[in-house]
């Protein structure tokens, strides 16, 4: 399914901006809130698993549902998940597409990585000290 | 510490009555002595003129809108830039600069000392912390109490004592030097997108009427004994027929205190037009140079504007909301909460506007016409009237008529029949140039007291020598070599140390702010008072205890005290 | 022991009201502050000391070691990008833009990724704006477009609009108006008088919309304008023309949708025409609580409020060519350093993955996920909670930050202070 995608904060996501190894940073900023009728096309419930893909980058996220996100968009809070797959042209602003960025939604059963793997996955350590 | 003896300087030292003598000056420790021993290092002024630091007395360099200024202005930016070389940080900026771009420049043409002309308390901290950024500078700031609300129910309740006690706590609180009145009770109107007409009109809720305003800051100023007058822009700024109010402003002032004026009036250019719209505008600087040649009183500075591209930008928010109507350019606004605002809005001065042409001949005009240099002081109101890198060439036109015929018939030729500049064949002399850029400006800010303004034993030792001979030099044909001496000093030297040498900085620089504290008795002091503190946290979105600006934000620290007479 | 009128150091409204409990060198509890501030105060997941990644693993060093290498890194690097700077104080920027100019190389501030395109379009028309005391004390109807303020910036509505009883305006919940222009529900719509709730990438054009309509050019506004009804956009443009007072408040609604700083442009000119009718003005919702002061500092040292390139030895400006995003993105720089903030965790991947192949130095108290790129981390203190500092609140009002407690962590402006002096004793660049 091809849908929008936005990204922004969240109280909860805030919460833990300090302290981003915790689980609780990782669960919410892998969280993919979608109107129950895209759940629906989609074939899936709130707590499955999905692939979002823009170009060559995908992520896995969880599904949840949300009355205020309207049909045909997807909110992501803002973090290293979403970030995983928003293209990092400016349109020489020096601002990337943070939202209203056209992306495909398909269901899957991988698991949702945490933001260590992610960190990885780009060329990075994770911080385990 | 410090040694310096500079030899064969030619002296002009109005404050001590030195017209002109070749001398020696001896500095130790960073001030003005009899004579040093051996072992000092000595400079050769080879007789060129050598005159105390500059002191500019109106000049928005540091602070909020400044900022804003700036940073809506890359193309300003652009305009004028210097890479980092030696001690000297990169600058930016044509008409507003960054900190040190101002600094470097201002210590260039031999200045030591500036006031900067406007700065709400609320954002204090920020004109301290930009202070500290223009390091060759001595500071000090005039504080906004344009539209207080304390200080607007004081005068409403004809309580002149707590207006002085609200001023004197702020003052301190937030260190600032001097009481700056813009468009007084206009900032208040401006709050509701509205402004005041005339100097009798009431501010809606407050009651309480420009003129009141500023009759009772006089009264408070000078019952805090506080070293600087009142500071004024008038109401009306830029409206054609606008001079009758400035004498009515000016016809406010009592003759309060021997040693200075009681009232300042700034940037008066701006405030000196007839007419009765842009069609008909013309000079009026003749009544108004008049009024204050029958008022001692009273002291004024140019705001000369200069041809070119310019920012202009100050605490009178709706003047400058309707400068963006006229010229659709772009516009910033800022309104503080119970004090002031302030309008940003970049300009253009021309040759071919009828308008732009009267303005420049009316800043020209009243430095002319005015009798004593005393009483009128240079400065373009920095940047508004133009930056204040073309002050060289204010003094050249003063000085030369020959100059000013020059330009004048470079003008819109519409513009001659508005204005009487092409009839004063009056010329300044050196003397007269010396008391306007930085003698006239001590004695009007009080600051000779702490050694500005002067070269006599026991003044501090800011001294700027100009690469010009006198005695050779003849102003009125050579012009173009006062403009270049001006421009450029041989040797800028701050508190002693040689900061500026042909244009090259010599140094980081720290410098001081000099700020003012006025004793009250304790039923006076509003940082004791129940209702001033409930009031404040009510209505201010900012504790009471978080407003006050630290002394740590100060580089070096200058509190003048004294003994309010409440 | 209680300190009070303490200033929170998270988001831009600056809240000065905090009481903060201290027993015995440690944060108990924090009165008045939203669920953001509380959790900055009370949660504690520092990094203990430096540490320096090696192949085999992290490696606890000395501060002296970090800095040495720290210098030696920064003076070998050709272009260095010195990024983040949101979330520490005044005088760790101020010293951070020397150390940029001083090495030549590029300093930018998170600003780039939030309110960049806004100062972009202040640059193009302008800032009609105000201290947020003015509305308190003086706004009966308030905007908020493209933002939620409810979970970025909790207490904006009890501090300073929705439910701030000011001067003029005494029963505030009663008096003022909310308007909220999104395009989705959000906890801040639930509580608008009026939600404006327009598609994705219709900002711009709703707000043409508005201007058109307060110009007194209605006819040319179809039925429906980006899924908001003409009806809608009539009674929004009359609720805003006969305000006694408007204060309009917007995010990255408007910054990061398609447009970025034209949406932004448009909304600065709809409040410059509402201004020839009423009083109004516009207030851009920063982050981070001292974003806007790296702008301030920024700008008065180099002339330009972010995105600064010191490459030619003087200050140059161009975002989209000196922004870290692109700089990243086109594998420009050769080394990172990062303070305040965390590019791995907010920059897209395209970006990130250049860090993976350049050294980065970060100067944080926290583990993040810049960390992962990190060849050397220097935690440092807090400022707010252990180090004092100024910060410039969202409307340019600047407060000193207090200090509760001591942690023992160096501040960053000593070490950026300190490499700098290195830079330039030994000759640097």
């Amino acid at each position: 399914m091809r849908i929008i995608l936005n990204t922004g904060r969240t109280i909860p996501q805030g919460n833990f901006v300090e302290y981003k190894p915790s689980p609780e940073y990782g669960a919410e900023t892998s969280r993919a809130f979608l109107a129950p009728l895209d759940l629906m096309d989609l074939g899936i419930e709130a707590g499955d698993r999905v692939r979002v893909s823009c170009g060559s980058r995908s992520v896995v996220l969880t599904a949840a549902a949300s009355d205020d996100v309207p049909p045909g968009t997807l909110f992501v809070p803002y973090g290293a998940h979403a970030n995983h797959v928003v293209p990092a042209a400016t349109h020489g602003t020096g601002m990337p597409d943070f939202k209203g960025i056209g992306v495909d939604v398909e269901p899957t059963d991988e698991p949702v990585k945490s933001v260590w793997e992610l960190m990885e996955d780009l060329g990075g350590k994770r911080y385990d000290h | 510490m410090t040694r310096l003896l500079i030899k064969n300087a030619y002296v002009i030292d109005p404050l001590n009555g030195i017209r002109g003598e070749v001398m020696d000056i001896a500095v130790k420790d960073g001030w003005i002595v009899e004579s040093v021993h051996d072992g000092a290092e000595v400079i050769d002024a080879r007789g060129c003129l050598t005159l105390p630091g500059g002191i500019d007395s109106h000049t928005h360099i540091c602070g909020t809108k400044v900022n804003f200024g700036r940073y809506m202005m890359p193309e300003d930016m652009r305009a004028g830039r210097t890479q980092r070389r030696g001690v000297m940080h990169s600058t930016s900026g044509y008409s507003v600069p960054t900190t040190y771009g101002n600094s470097y420049r201002y210590s260039t043409m031999g200045y030591t000392s500036v006031l900067e002309g406007a700065m709400a308390p609320l954002e204090a901290r920020h004109t301290h912390e930009e202070f500290a950024a223009t390091p060759l500078q001595d500071t000090m700031a005039n504080t906004l109490f344009d539209g207080n609300w304390p200080v607007m129910e004081a005068v409403r309740d004809r309580d002149v004592k707590r207006a002085a006690a609200i001023v004197a706590w702020t003052l301190a609180a937030v260190k600032g030097f001097a009481i700056k009145l813009t468009n007084p009770g206009g900032s208040e109107c401006w709050g509701w997108g509205k402004n005041v007409k005339c100097i009798h009109e009431t501010v809606p809720y407050f009651e309480v009427s420009p003129a009141e305003i500023i009759e009772t800051l006089i009264r408070a100023n000078e019952m805090l004994r506080l070293p600087h007058s009142v500071h004024l822009h008038c109401n009306n700024l830029g409206v054609p027929g606008n001079y009758q109010c400035t004498i009515g402003s000016m016809d406010l002032a009592p003759d309060l205190n021997p040693d200075r004026q009681s009232l300042y009036l700034t940037h008066v250019q701006f405030h000196a037009y007839g007419g009765t719209s842009w069609k008909d505008i013309c000079s009026r600087a003749e009544p108004v140079a008049h009024a204050v040649n029958r008022k001692p009183q009273v002291t004024i500075d140019m705001g000369q504007m200069m041809f070119g591209k310019t920012t202009t930008m100050t605490a009178d928010g709706p003047m400058e909301f309707n400068l963006y109507r006229l010229h659709h350019n772009k516009w910033s606004n800022h309104d503080v909460e119970l004090e002031t605002t302030s309008g940003i809005i970049p300009v253009y001065y021309s040759k071919t506007s009828v308008v732009n042409c009267v303005m420049w001949a009316i800043g020209l005009e009243l430095a002319l016409l005015v009798a004593s240099p005393w009483q009128c002081l240079l400065a373009t109101d920095n940047p508004n009237g133009g930056p204040f890198i073309k002050y060289p060439e204010i003094i050249a036109l003063l000085m030369s008529r020959r100059y000013r015929e020059e330009e004048l018939r470079t003008l819109a030729p519409e513009a001659l029949s508005r204005i009487t500049l092409p009839s004063l064949d009056r010329e300044l002399d050196w003397h007269d140039i010396a008391v306007m850029t930085r003698a006239g400006q001590a004695r009007a800010l009080g600051i000779q007291s702490i050694g500005k303004g002067h070269l006599a034993p026991g003044a501090e030792a800011d001294i700027a020598i100009y690469p010009i001979r006198v005695d050779e030099t003849d102003p009125s044909r050579q012009f173009r070599d006062v403009i270049r001496a001006f421009q450029k000093t041989s040797w800028t030297i701050k508190r002693g140390r040689p900061v500026a040498r042909d244009g090259e900085i010599l140094v980081e620089g720290t410098n001081k702010t000099v700020w003012v504290k006025p004793k009250v008795p304790d039923q006076y002091d509003m940082g004791k008072d129940p209702e001033f503190a409930r009031n404040f946290d009510r209505y201010y979105t900012v504790r009471m205890s978080n407003y006050p600006v630290q002394e740590l934000y100060l580089q070096r620290s200058l509190c003048m005290e004294s003994e309010a007479q409440l | 022991m209680i300190i009070r009128d303490v200033i929170c150091p998270f988001c831009a409204c600056l809240c000065d009201d905090l009481d903060v409990h201290v027993e015995e060198g440690k944060v108990t509890a924090v009165d008045n502050a939203c669920d953001l501030g509380s959790h900055k105060f009370l949660t504690d997941h520092r990094m203990k000391g430096p540490v320096r990644r090696t192949a085999s693993g992290w490696q606890e060093i000395t501060l002296e070691e970090a800095i040495a290498e720290t210098v030696e890194l920064l003076s070998n690097a050709e272009r260095p990008l010195l990024y983040g700077w949101s979330s520490t104080c005044g005088e760790a920027q101020s010293a951070g833009v020397h150390l940029a100019e001083r090495v030549g190389g590029v300093i930018d501030a998170t600003t780039s990724v939030c309110h960049g395109p806004s100062i972009l379009a202040i640059q193009e028309v302008g800032h009609p704006g105000c201290t947020l005391g003015q509305v308190k004390n003086r706004a009966n109807v308030v905007v908020y477009w493209g933002c939620n303020p409810m979970h970025a910036h909790p207490r904006h509505l009890s501090r300073y609009t929705t439910y701030a009883d000011g001067f003029f305006v005494r029963n505030a919940f009663k008096e003022r108006k909310v308007i909220v222009a999104d395009v989705r529900g959000t906890d801040s719509t639930n509580v608008a008088d009026e939600f404006i709730r327009l598609q994705p990438g219709g900002d711009y054009a709703v707000l043409g919309a508005l201007r058109a309509i307060v110009r007194g050019k209605g006819d040319v506004v179809p039925e429906e304008v980006a899924g908001v009804s003409r009806e809608q956009l009539f009674r929004i443009a009359d609720l805003c023309k006969s305000a006694r007072y408007g204060a309009f408040f917007f995010g990255m609604g408007l910054t990061q949708t398609a447009g970025k700083y034209k949406n932004v442009r448009n909304a600065i000119e709809l409040v410059d025409e509402l201004s020839r009718h009423t009083k109004w003005t516009l207030t851009p919702m920063r982050g981070h609580f001292n974003v806007y002061g790296f702008n301030e500092v920024c700008t008065w040292m180099t002339g330009y409020p972010f995105a600064v390139d010191f490459a030619r030895g003087m200050a140059f400006y161009n975002p989209g060519e000196t922004t870290a995003v692109d700089i990243l993105a086109r594998k420009e720089c050769d080394m990172c350093l990062v303070v305040a903030s965390d590019p791995a965790a907010h920059f897209p991947a395209e970006a990130v993955e250049h860090l993976g192949s350049i050294p980065v130095v970060q100067l944080d108290p926290f583990p993040n996920l810049t960390t992962a790129f990190s060849r050397i981390q220097i935690p440092v203190a807090v400022s707010g909670i252990d180090a004092e500092g100024t910060a410039y609140r969202m409307d340019g009002v600047p407060l000193r930050l207090r200090k509760v407690l001591d942690r023992g962590y160096p501040e960053d402006a000593m070490i950026l202070k300190e490499i700098t002096r290195r830079i330039a004793d030994g000759g640097g660049p």
